[in-house]
């Protein structure tokens, strides 16, 4: 079943990258060309026959991601019964492993309830139902269950095409070509069929410079065209032979049928009326549609009949739930309170919360918990364009002024990893030796500050230097959102940096004020987090020089080299040295302090079975939440 | 204020005051303040407040992790008021490098040195350090500090989250409700008395547009404007949040003085003075403000009590003062997430209530002293 499957397209996270945090969610937006930029040049097609004839092609992988967790699970030896992991408390590994083990099984024959229902928490609602106009993470859950996809990956990351939707994929052997042939038992919520030509066509709005997409035009961007030869085969022709085109080709479907027109009259495809009125009852090309939605309270799915059911014929398997309701809660404290009543099947669990609310019996009465790592971090950005941060070494300093014990041991409750690099050290492109974690060092802070020309030369009791004849003082504005794990650990990096005669203000603010003074670099240091991408080339907006979502100016042409080269390497274990140099430089510069890697902490009801984790928590990847059932009542 | 007689109504401010009958009388303040100490609420009420405005003042010679008063080196500092201005933190220690951390650096640094410690060693903006003073053991966090008793009292009101002690918390928070209180109800005092003043005595399209402004403001929920208000601040500080209490809650002083300027304009004593050639700034501050003072002040007592509300509700929202941030509401928002850590609720929201009570306790007290109707009515 393609419900991880269907946009389920985390590497669409603007070139996979996507903003962990609310706060960040905005940040999605690389920089948009000018309305009269041209994007796209004009292409003369070759025909089918002459690029078949005239290429190698290699055959892709097409698959059923439920399948084959069906098949590895077949395999894998059951710690615990399900009985026995409902009376387990998730208090130690091996707890955890026991009740991940019991309810991370898929449903044998019947034993799923189909008519069941899910209430999900979400923390923030839709800005969009259009599925090209998709930015924050409310959005990837949401369309990943009702837009039309061709592409995934399963949770090792591995791309694939969806066994759902495609018949096969082929890429030519040079690289510059990939060939799709589609299922023609497709058809969107309105009836319509679904074809290669609907591709063709959002390709063309995807890059048509006056339609606002926020995030998934950076991917598509390198694409030289895309052809729809036919009803069923498309062709995707790519200016380089990347390795990131196998990413790029994955971008959200439209009904060509209904945005045809309109998409002339009104490129912003959200002003007309008639645009409205799609905003507000979209056609859906997923397993689910989009029923009913109350602005800032709840948004409604149910599942699409003829999603599985094409001309009488059951042509895809049902998905678990009938319904999905979205519950928009933004206050944490609020949300364990619906958890533990029942009214949220699910939620995300902050430490405290892990560690001192669902530990009793009110909260194991209905739910339990599990865990498992995922590769989200978190970060203080300094911003290089600043007097005081423009030296590596006053970065270095903040690194080693700060507490980082404390905040693992007493602010994360020992329940997060220490961050040592912008690739999480399990992963296939971190560096393979081992990078030690900064800990705390003040002398050595003080040492690099005093290097650096930060003295105390004034006998303020603060330090300070002289620049263009003033003696400016080492004080700056630490920006964060609310949450108050954040502003703890802000205000930890102020008492530690007070100690070493550095004045801090810490400055909590609304998610989206942070986001735009990120985006127009108007800060000196912030605290933020990022979630990994699908392929690490998709960091590269964060680190090149003058990119996108490199808010703290970092600019290293090393760097920028490096990521050049590691996008046009075929061979994975050389991609793997590339990107591994690329962390240690960062390394080195230090242009964030990494604080901690924030493993994935979920309370689930304990009607809830079939999540299984991956580096990207227990739902965006393929089959993701669409491995989530619920048993039937005997 | 010599000029009034007990009644404060009929005086004439230009006779002296050996020509006035009732010359036996201490004065209207004098008579007031005898009143005001015949009600036993009222007198528990402002004892509470002197209380509070004692701890305010001492807060850092109560608790605290700097020494109220050291030598070292051969010289006299007083660290602790490092805590009402971090600016005030004497160079040296920065120097001599201390990180903060005064007991063993003093001994350490400088044998030689003494001083004298706060009562209770403990930091409303940080956790206690292991072995920080010498054998005790680093403050409790999450959710295992409680309040202690038995391990000789070392976190009397317990720590919250973070490990901070929550009655050195308590003891600075005392400042933060207090300066909320008279800084903006000083403003809003102002203000108010500006606007009252100049619409009462004046009257005509001065009073139009200084009364519909009035209104509007009234119109205007208060805790929503500031919450807007707060938004559009680029640096928020406690002095701002002060500043826009302030300047959302004259309006009920200012309807009131306007009142009294408007009934005192047309008495003898305004239009002797008048006759006699005064100017209209003089009359209003010499001899008509201090006969309208009176009543202004019980709007000015109850504001107090409703500022602080104000104050921890927006601490309480997460858009108070900027962290480290010890207010009493601030308190409350830490506890928001863990309900199970009674201490964080139990503490600050008593402090709240009783200094709510006692500034309302206060100003019923100081309304019956000196409203005549009410007086008369109670005798």
């Amino acid at each position: 079943m393609a419900l991880g499957g269907c946009g389920r397209k985390g590497n669409e996270l603007p070139k996979g990258i996507s903003a962990v945090s609310t706060s960040q969610e905005a940040d999605q937006k690389p920089p948009v060309a000018p309305p009269s930029e041209r994007i796209l040049e004009s292409f003369d097609v070759p025909p089918l026959a002459e690029i078949v004839a005239q290429n190698t092609w290699i055959d892709r992988p097409v698959r059923d991601s439920l399948a084959l967790l069906r098949a590895e699970q077949k395999e894998e030896v059951l710690l615990a019964t399900v009985q026995e992991a409902l009376l387990l408390k998730n208090d130690s590994t091996p707890s955890n492993a026991k009740i991940l083990s019991a309810f991370g099984r898929l449903p044998e024959l019947d034993q799923a309830d189909l008519n069941a229902k899910i209430d999900r928490h979400t923390g923030a609602d839709l800005n969009s139902t259009n599925p090209i106009m998709i930015s924050s993470t409310t959005e990837f859950d949401v369309l990943g269950l009702t837009g039309f996809g061709l592409f995934s990956f399963d949770r090792m990351l591995e791309p694939f095409a969806s066994g759902e939707s495609v018949r096969s994929w082929q890429t030519s052997a040079d690289g510059l070509l990939d060939k799709l042939v589609l299922r023609d038992d497709l058809v969107w919520s309105d009836g319509q069929r679904i074809t290669a030509h609907d591709i063709a066509f959002t390709f063309q709005v995807i890059m048509d410079p006056r339609v606002p997409v926020p995030a998934v035009r950076s991917g598509t961007d390198q694409m030289r065209w895309v052809h729809a030869y036919d009803d069923f085969t498309i062709v995707y022709f790519h200016k380089e032979p990347l390795a990131t085109n196998v990413w790029n080709i994955n971008f959200p479907v439209l009904p060509k049928h209904l945005y045809e027109k309109s998409w002339q009259e009104d490129p912003t495809l959200k002003d007309s009326e008639y645009h409205v009125k799609l905003e507000q009852s979209p056609v859906s090309g997923g397993p689910y549609q989009i029923m009913t939605r109350q602005r800032g309270q709840e948004i409604v799915l149910a599942r699409r009949d003829t999603w599985s059911t094409v001309d009488g014929k059951n042509v895809r398997e049902k998905p678990f739930f009938r319904e999905i309701r979205f519950r928009i809660i933004e206050d944490p404290n609020t949300s364990l309170l619906a958890l533990k009543s029942g009214e949220i099947d699910e939620m995300i669990l902050n430490p405290e919360q892990w560690m001192t609310q669902t530990t009793g019996n009110d909260f194991y009465q209905r739910n339990t918990k599990a865990t498992a790592p995922e590769w989200v971090s978190f970060h203080f950005g300094w911003n290089i364009d600043t007097p005081y941060f423009k030296d590596r070494r006053v970065r270095r300093a903040m690194s080693y002024a700060f507490d980082h014990d404390t905040m693992l041991e007493k602010l994360c409750y020992g329940l997060y990893e220490p961050c040592t690099g912008n690739f999480h050290e399990t992963s296939w492109m971190a560096p393979r030796k081992k990078t030690p974690p900064y800990r705390q060092d003040l002398d050595k802070a003080e040492t690099l500050l005093d290097e650096a020309g930060w003295i105390d030369h004034d006998n303020d009791g603060f330090r300070d230097k002289e620049l263009d004849g003033k003696l400016v003082p080492l004080e700056f504005d630490m920006l964060t959102n609310q949450q108050p794990l954040r502003i703890a650990i802000c205000t930890l990096l102020q008492e530690n940096l007070s100690q070493v005669g550095v004045r801090v203000n810490v400055r909590p603010m609304e998610s989206t004020v942070l986001q735009q003074l990120t985006l127009e670099r108007k800060f000196e240091a912030y605290f933020g987090g990022w979630g990994s991408g699908t392929d690490p080339d998709s960091s590269e907006n964060i680190w090149a020089t003058g990119a996108g979502r490199n808010f703290t100016s970092y600019s290293n042409p090393e760097v920028d080299k490096l990521y050049a080269e590691g996008r046009r390497e075929p061979d994975r274990s050389k991609r793997a040295e590339t990107y591994a140099r690329i962390a240690e430089l960062l390394w080195e510069d230090q242009p964030y302090t990494w604080l901690y890697w924030r493993n994935s902490f979920y309370g689930f009801s304990k009607d809830l079975r079939g999540y299984v984790y991956s580096p990207r928590g227990p739902y965006n990847y393929s089959p993701g939440f669409g491995s989530l059932w619920m048993p039937a009542q005997p | 204020m010599s000029s009034r007689t007990s009644g404060g109504f009929s005086a004439n401010p230009h006779l002296p005051a050996s020509h006035t009958p009732m010359s036996t009388s201490g004065g209207f303040w004098v008579e007031a303040w005898h009143r005001f100490r015949r009600k036993p609420l009222a007198m528990i009420g402002f004892l509470f407040v002197i209380t509070l405005v004692g701890i305010a003042m001492f807060a850092p010679a109560i608790a605290g992790t700097k020494p109220v008063i050291c030598r070292y080196k051969g010289r006299l500092y007083v660290p602790c008021l490092a805590y009402f201005d971090r600016r005030l933190e004497p160079a040296i220690f920065s120097t001599d490098k201390f990180r903060g951390t005064y007991p063993a650096n003093l001994t350490q640094k400088d044998p030689a040195s003494w001083a004298i410690w706060p009562l209770v060693f403990q930091d409303p903006y940080r956790a206690v350090r292991d072995n920080e003073w010498p054998g005790r053991p680093a403050n409790p966090a999450r959710d295992e500090g409680q309040p202690n008793w038995s391990r000789g009292g070392w976190n009397l009101l317990g720590t919250d989250q973070y490990g901070v002690d929550v009655l050195a918390k308590m003891v600075h928070g005392t400042t933060i409700a207090l300066m909320v209180g008279f800084v903006s109800m000083g403003l809003a005092g102002t203000i108010g008395l500006i606007v009252g003043a100049a619409s009462g005595y004046f009257g005509g399209w001065i009073d139009l547009v200084a009364s519909r402004i009035t209104e509007v403001v009234m119109c205007i929920p208060t805790l929503v404007l500031i919450l807007a208000l707060v938004a559009f601040v680029e640096k928020p500080t406690i002095w701002k949040t002060m500043a826009i209490i302030g300047m959302t809650s004259w309006t009920g002083i200012a309807r009131l003085a306007r009142g009294e300027f408007l009934r005192l304009r047309s008495s003898e004593f305004v239009i002797a003075a008048q006759a006699a050639g005064v100017g209209p700034l003089r009359i209003m501050l010499r001899h008509i403000l201090p006969n309208a003072l009176a009543p202004v002040l019980v709007p000015i007592t109850f504001g107090i009590a409703s500022a602080i509300l104000i104050e921890s509700s927006l601490s309480f929202l997460g858009f108070g003062s900027p962290p480290p941030n010890a207010s009493w509401g601030a308190l409350l928002n830490d506890a928001r997430s863990n309900l199970s850590m009674w201490w964080l609720v139990a503490f600050p929201g008593t402090a709240i209530f009783l200094t709510v009570l006692s500034y309302n306790l206060v100003g019923e007290g100081l309304q019956e002293a000196t409203d005549p109707r009410l007086r008369d009515a109670r005798k």
